[in-house]
């Protein structure tokens, strides 16, 4: 299947920004997880290993297969995530995780993949500068079935990562000022309905305690108030490596998942972050670059929705990090820890490559 | 652009670089903001971090020690634990307290008011919850370490008092600073919580003895528990006193006090220096730094017998026939009698048309000055009295130091009272009645002294005119000579001529004589109550006590010492007094004179 001119075509610099990234996120996380104990920063290499296989994986069949199985793929997922909520245990406080043997992980991360798939699949042959009703109350549908199951588990900022990507398909597809100020509305009612049956006392907190971040030092502020303490003290080349204050003496909460790029902030000062945010956007131009060369619309789509739920992720961790956004638990795509977001990644930066490795209409 | 084979892209490419380039601006921006938060605000967010990271402690300096003229240790320092509550370290300050007052045994109630006390000032300091725990509280408070990081065990150096009891009116207490204590002087040298000198040599030298404490600036995790240590600034103890105490003689004292509410005060005649200050009924200090229970605390101070006072300083007595060295003196020196002056004792009189009497009521016969000292007769004085007029015996007391502050190097010191006939007119609004000068002139009336002003009146005489200033911290180098007082040390020569009559020739005083130590001594015996109130006692033949005062000094030539007794409700002064300050002359003539 994968033969020497494919090969060929295969994009090292984005696998090279991917894995620059991980390693990264490596050191990053030995940092802010190492005086625990528990070896977090080699379990994330051996992720990183199984991302990278994962990755392969997909290179392996040209993602117009994968285009034509994207709706079996897309129904067993949402069967998966529907099954979780009668049969998973509460880990955490929610039923996002799946447990085989010692091994865990979030179905809802490759749900994402899934959905991209079935989105990318539905616009395929959509060709007007606008999506009519049909189209796009199937998408809402699509959309929705997995998102409902995932707010219930409840992971409301996983849920809220798959908002992206049916932006993306919307966007590209064309929406009618009409359609823009029905769907608004629309939004608005579900959005009051949820503030007051869906969201949980919590998930309230941390929206109110963005609003006032520091009236409560101690409760829902203090992540937030913690992580602008370690960035800010940061400086300009920061404390150095193992040597963040914040960090080490554990002030920053979940340092080597949400918060790890509060670390860098710290440790390694407007510098790093600045390094970080270089390179992701580096990341970024190179995927958006890979939709323009995408031989097929489909393509386009499915790229374009991978880069924007990439870029999506990056920015609602960015601004939480910092204090501009809730802390949703939306983790650093790359940087933090966590394997089954890593593989998601991967396999979505893996069907981009596969876009572009299968540019060429003759092949 | 590589050219489409299959179908036309251009739209929805274009949608695409639109949001790309609204990502690459949002993410400018978001540099910028970064670049707000970690170089322009870079100062504030730093110095939060460090005040996360570190916790200040203060180490406590432990107060210099207090020694006696030997170097006996009166007050020391020991090792003991304390707990203090970091509030704002504390998640939930109430938890916190209900907590330590279910581990500590105490009223939760009370726990709060000590918190609340602390008020503005002690917000960020941690506020000492107990000290003085026991091993068993100290480790019921390290197991739940992890729980309340917000409660700090440690250990500091605690005043003790080897003795008890011991001098403790010498020594005085500490007690913990009150909010009105923060805004005085103390307030400078202490922090809420501590326990600053309330009385004695404690307070009086409150500023020497107080060292420095020392600074700990330590790492802490989100826990609170300690990484380590940044930097130490160790505490400086704070200087040690030498007083001029001599525990023997004081314990001597207070022996022979025993259960007798009373004070003695030896004095070195030379120095001024105080080597007895006894006071009974007493208290032990020790208690003020365990805090006493709340039960303890109303016994102490409601005790009708005053145990917190120090009677050598704070007693006011009337000095009785005492007072009889000052007539004498005054009577000479003003020319109102002469050494040769003689009156006739019938062992009562009729001054101005009242009857006086002489405690001897078969009357001592004709008497010259040194047989009416000798014989304390009261007719002798009643005539030299009359012929002062009260402003110059006033004037005489003044001059010997009555009325007034003797100086002595410890706070709460009384001045008793030197009447006058403008004090009168002034608080009673009536003129001076001349009968009233016949009570004065025996001690009596409204004359208030205390036993120092008394040890400090004989050590003028001792000294032929020239006063001390009692001491009780033992002075380097030379003391100041003071000036001598008006009066010719000739007419000193006389009352010291009566005075050792007193005692060695079958005086009133001659329980005191020490063989070999050629003492001389005034005694008295003061009515505690009204004239007539007392004889009408006498009649129903109950037992009157007076107070019983014995003031004097050895020996003769060169005195060296000073001693005064008084014995509350003690009876005469000869049967009771002069018998206790037998023993201390003869103590320190053995300690010193041989």
């Amino acid at each position: 299947m994968l033969d020497k001119r494919l090969l060929s075509e295969l994009d090292g610099l984005t696998i090279g920004l991917v894995l620059l990234l991980s390693l990264l996120g490596v050191v990053m996380i030995y940092s802010a997880a190492h005086v625990q104990g528990g070896g977090y920063y080699l379990r994330q290499l051996t992720w990183i290993g199984v991302s990278l296989a994962a990755l392969f994986l997909v290179l392996l069949v040209d993602y117009k297969v994968l285009l034509g199985l994207a709706f079996p793929f897309y129904v067993l997922v949402v069967a998966v995530l529907a099954a979780l909520m009668v049969f998973a245990r509460l880990v955490a406080g929610t039923k996002s995780w799946v447990t085989m043997g010692g091994f865990r992980a979030q179905p809802s991360e490759i749900a994402k993949v899934a959905l991209i798939l079935v989105l990318a699949r539905l616009f395929a042959e959509h060709r007007g500068a606008h999506v009519r009703w049909p189209r796009l109350i199937t998408a809402l549908i699509l959309t929705a079935a997995p998102v409902m199951l995932i707010v219930l588990q409840p992971d409301l900022g996983t849920a809220l990562t798959f908002l992206p990507i049916l932006l993306g398909a919307l966007i590209l597809a064309g929406l009618r000022r009409r359609t823009i100020i029905v769907s608004l509305v629309l939004a608005a009612a579900v959005a009051a309905g949820g503030w007051n049956f869906v969201l949980k006392d919590y998930q309230k907190k941390r929206l109110t305690t963005l609003m006032h971040p520091t009236a409560d030092t101690r409760g829902a502020g203090y992540q937030i108030l913690q992580s602008k303490i370690a960035i800010g003290s940061g400086g300009f080349f920061g404390k150095g490596f193992l040597r963040g204050s914040q960090s080490q003496l554990r002030f920053l909460p979940a340092r080597h998942t949400d918060f790890v790029l509060s670390v860098v902030g710290e440790e390694f000062g407007f510098v790093g972050i600045a390094v970080v945010l270089g390179l992701y956007v580096l990341f970024l131009t190179r995927l958006f670059l890979v939709a323009g060369t995408a031989r097929d619309r489909a393509g386009v789509y499915l790229v374009f929705m991978v880069a924007l739920l990439l870029a999506f992720q990056f920015f609602i961790n960015v601004l939480m990090i910092i204090g501009l956004f809730p802390v949703t638990g939306v983790p650093l795509p790359l940087l933090s820890y966590g394997g089954s977001s890593l593989v998601s990644t991967y396999l979505a930066v893996g069907l981009v490559l596969n876009i572009r490795m299968r540019r060429f209409a003759n092949v | 652009m590589r050219e489409r084979i299959y179908e036309d892209l251009t739209l929805i490419l274009r949608r695409a670089r639109v949001v790309f380039i609204v990502c690459a601006a949002l993410a400018g921006l978001l540099l910028f903001y970064y670049w707000k938060v970690q170089i322009l605000d870079h100062e504030k967010y730093w110095t939060l971090a460090e005040a996360n990271r570190t916790r200040v402690r203060v180490l406590t300096a432990p107060r210099g020690l207090i020694r006696d003229r030997e170097g006996g240790i009166l007050a020391d320092n020991t090792a003991g634990f304390r707990v203090s509550l970091d509030r704002e370290n504390a998640a939930n300050p109430a938890a916190s307290v209900n907590a330590l007052s279910r581990l500590l045994e105490l009223d939760p109630a009370v726990l709060k008011d000590r918190l609340a006390a602390t008020g503005e000032l002690g917000a960020f300091q941690p506020v000492v919850v107990k000290d003085n725990l026991t091993l068993e509280e100290v480790s019921r408070l390290e197991s739940r370490r992890l729980e309340l990081p917000e409660v700090i065990v440690e250990a500091e150096p605690k005043r003790s008092y080897p003795g008890h009891r011991f001098a403790a009116h010498v020594l005085g207490y500490l007690q913990i600073m009150t909010p009105e204590d923060l805004q005085s002087p103390l307030g400078k040298r202490h922090r809420p919580n501590d326990m600053a000198g309330k009385t004695g040599i404690e307070r009086q030298y409150d500023g020497l003895l107080t060292g420095t404490d020392g600074t700990l600036y330590e790492v802490v995790d989100s826990l609170g528990r300690t990484r380590g240590e940044i930097s130490r600034r160790e505490p400086v103890q704070g200087q040690d006193l030498w007083l001029a105490l001599d525990s023997e003689l004081q314990r001597k004292a207070e022996e022979l006090l025993g259960d007798r509410e009373g004070a003695i005060v030896v004095l070195d005649a030379r120095t001024g220096e105080l080597l007895t200050l006894a006071s009974f009924p007493t208290y032990d200090p020790n208690g003020f730094i365990s805090r006493f229970t709340p039960q303890e605390w109303v016994n102490l101070t409601a005790d009708p017998t005053f145990p917190l006072e120090n009677r050598t300083i704070r007693g006011l007595y009337s000095p009785g026939s005492i007072f009889k060295m000052v007539m004498a003196l005054g009577g000479l020196d003003a020319g109102a009698i002469g050494p040769g002056t003689t009156f006739y004792c019938a062992g009562s009189t009729t001054i101005y048309g009242n009857p006086f009497g002489c405690w001897n009521a078969a009357g001592h016969g004709a008497m010259n000055l040194s047989d009416a000292i000798k014989n304390s007769c009261n007719i002798y004085f009643y005539q030299v009295g009359r012929r002062l007029g009260i402003d110059q015996i006033a004037a005489y007391a003044q001059l010997a130091g009555l009325g007034q502050k003797t100086g002595i190097d410890i706070p709460g010191e009384k001045e008793g009272l030197v009447p006058t006939s403008e004090w009168k007119l002034r608080t009673a609004k009536v003129p001076w009645f001349p009968g009233e000068t016949i009570s004065v002139a025996i001690g009596q009336g409204p004359l208030l002294v205390t036993p120092l002003q008394i040890a400090r009146v004989t050590a003028l005489v001792a000294r032929r005119g020239v006063p001390v200033t009692p001491r009780l911290v033992r002075e380097e180098g030379p003391l100041p000579t003071p000036d001598r007082v008006a009066v010719p040390a000739s007419v000193f020569e006389r009352v010291v001529e009566g005075m050792w009559r007193s005692v060695n020739d079958g005086g009133t005083g001659k329980a005191a004589a020490v063989e070999g130590f050629n003492i001389c001594g005034k005694t008295g015996s003061t009515q505690v109550m009204s004239r007539e109130h007392a004889e009408q006692l006498a009649r129903q033949g109950k037992e009157v006590k007076t107070h019983s005062w014995f003031s004097g000094f050895g020996p003769r030539d060169n005195p060296r010492v000073v001693v005064t007794v008084l014995v509350e409700y003690g009876g005469g002064g000869g049967a009771m007094a002069a018998v206790l300050a037998r023993d201390l002359f003869e103590l320190y003539a053995r300690k010193y004179a041989r």
